[in-house]
């Protein structure tokens, strides 16, 4: 059934998502404005009178300490939001990582080949994940595992980075994503997908390094 | 009136709007809340440039040159989205049905889902005009303004835009 505009746009204007402005950014940006507007009347327009002059002064500060107390909570305000008590899939992938490094096994099958790691797959999964040794670009292959996510059977690939362990979670679906990062207890979270696999690292290096590791991976995935 | 009392009366009511665009062009929260903090605060410096104009355009404007610069930064490294933990897990998950009928809602859910990632999936010039015109409902002259390119490329970039969502959408059932 092909659309025309109209049933397009009234598809759109029904069921799109429209994001509303969260309320701390509404507390912030009033109080940018009340300091910045503060500011300038400090400087652009001399009082009338020395006891006018004082009173607006008292008003101005008074002004500054409660976009102060606003500001603060605009701070606060998310996070407290932030404390979640429901698991999402990124923190799940987050305490296997964590799991894997303080009992392990971190590698069930230790090699730096990924002919060795590819073919250990081979009957433990019904898929075979891409395996690709980045040693070149300063992310040598450790070894790979298999680990249990949301009730199936994942292919993880263990990565070094100096003494940095990158995770990397591997399962096949055809969903396309846009890249995402995320931060859950200090641990990065990337997600990338290329239309047959989904991808999820997990470490604790940082974001910048993480996005390199994640380039480098793409990179030798398109070489391929 | 002061520029503070011109700014909360005119310029705020369109806050929604503002990080509405903000959000979908550059696909971030974060990214969409500093964007949207930006641009109001170079709204309040300009203020003096509204004089009879009307406010919703003209802060869209200056929200999407805001995001657009944000993304020129950006445009060699791979876009990384944050995590958008409600839309990421609706996806996963369907919601518990609170209306009567729970079959309707999960299409609806569904058709949500599909919709917002055939926009997401646009280019960010056909994505805009797509959200000037559809979300905000701003005629030709004013996307031309808005985007500084002529009308004619504003219907050219819209046709272009609802080819794609037309095609990316072709599974949608609208049997509603």
């Amino acid at each position: 059934m092909s659309l025309d505009d109209p049933n397009l746009s009234s598809l759109i204007k029904r069921h799109a998502t429209r994001h509303a402005a969260p309320d701390a950014l509404r507390a912030g940006i009033r109080t940018q404005v009340t300091l910045a507007e503060a500011g300038r009347s400090e400087t652009s327009a001399p009082p009338a009178s020395k006891r006018r002059g004082w009173l607006a002064l008292r008003w101005r500060t008074a002004a500054v300490s409660f976009a102060m107390g606003l500001a603060c909570a605009a701070l606060v305000l998310p996070l407290a939001q932030r404390l979640d008590l429901n698991a999402p899939l990124d923190a799940e992938l987050v305490a296997d990582h964590v799991r894997a490094l303080q009992v392990g096994p971190l590698t069930e099958v230790v090699s730096t080949d990924r002919h060795t790691v590819k073919p250990w797959f081979q009957g433990r999964l019904d898929y075979a994940p891409p395996v690709f040794d980045l040693a070149a670009q300063g992310f040598p292959l450790m070894g790979g595992r298999i680990e249990h996510v949301r009730g199936s059977v994942v292919a993880t690939l263990a990565y070094a980075r100096n003494r940095h362990v990158i995770d990397v979670f591997v399962w096949p679906s055809a969903a396309q994503a846009a890249p995402l990062r995320s931060v859950r207890k200090g641990f990065n979270v990337l997600h990338w997908a290329d239309g047959s696999m989904q991808y999820w690292a997990v470490s604790d290096l940082e974001r910048a390094e993480m996005e390199r590791f994640a380039q480098a991976w793409r990179q030798q995935a398109a070489a391929q | 009136m002061s520029n503070r009392r011109v700014f909360d009366a005119l310029v705020l009511p369109h806050l929604d709007a503002a990080y509405n665009l903000a959000r979908w062009l550059l696909r971030s929260e974060q990214a969409a809340e500093d964007a949207t903090q930006e641009a109001s605060m170079r709204a309040l410096r300009h203020i003096d440039s509204l004089r009879g104009d009307d406010a919703r355009p003209w802060l869209l404007g200056i929200v999407r040159n805001t995001c657009f610069t944000m993304l020129e930064r950006t445009r060699n490294e791979t876009q990384w989205i944050d995590f958008d933990e409600a839309g990421f897990e609706s996806a996963l998950v369907q919601a518990p049905a609170r209306d009567a009928d729970p079959m309707l809602q999960l299409q609806h859910q569904r058709i949500r889902t599909q919709i917002d990632a055939a926009i997401r999936a646009l280019s960010p010039p056909l994505r805009e005009v797509i959200l000037l015109r559809e979300f905000e409902d701003l005629d030709y002259a004013q996307i031309a303004k808005i985007a500084g390119v002529p009308i004619g490329t504003v219907m050219s970039r819209l046709a272009r835009a609802r080819d794609r969502l037309r095609a990316a959408l072709s599974s949608v059932s609208l049997g509603e």
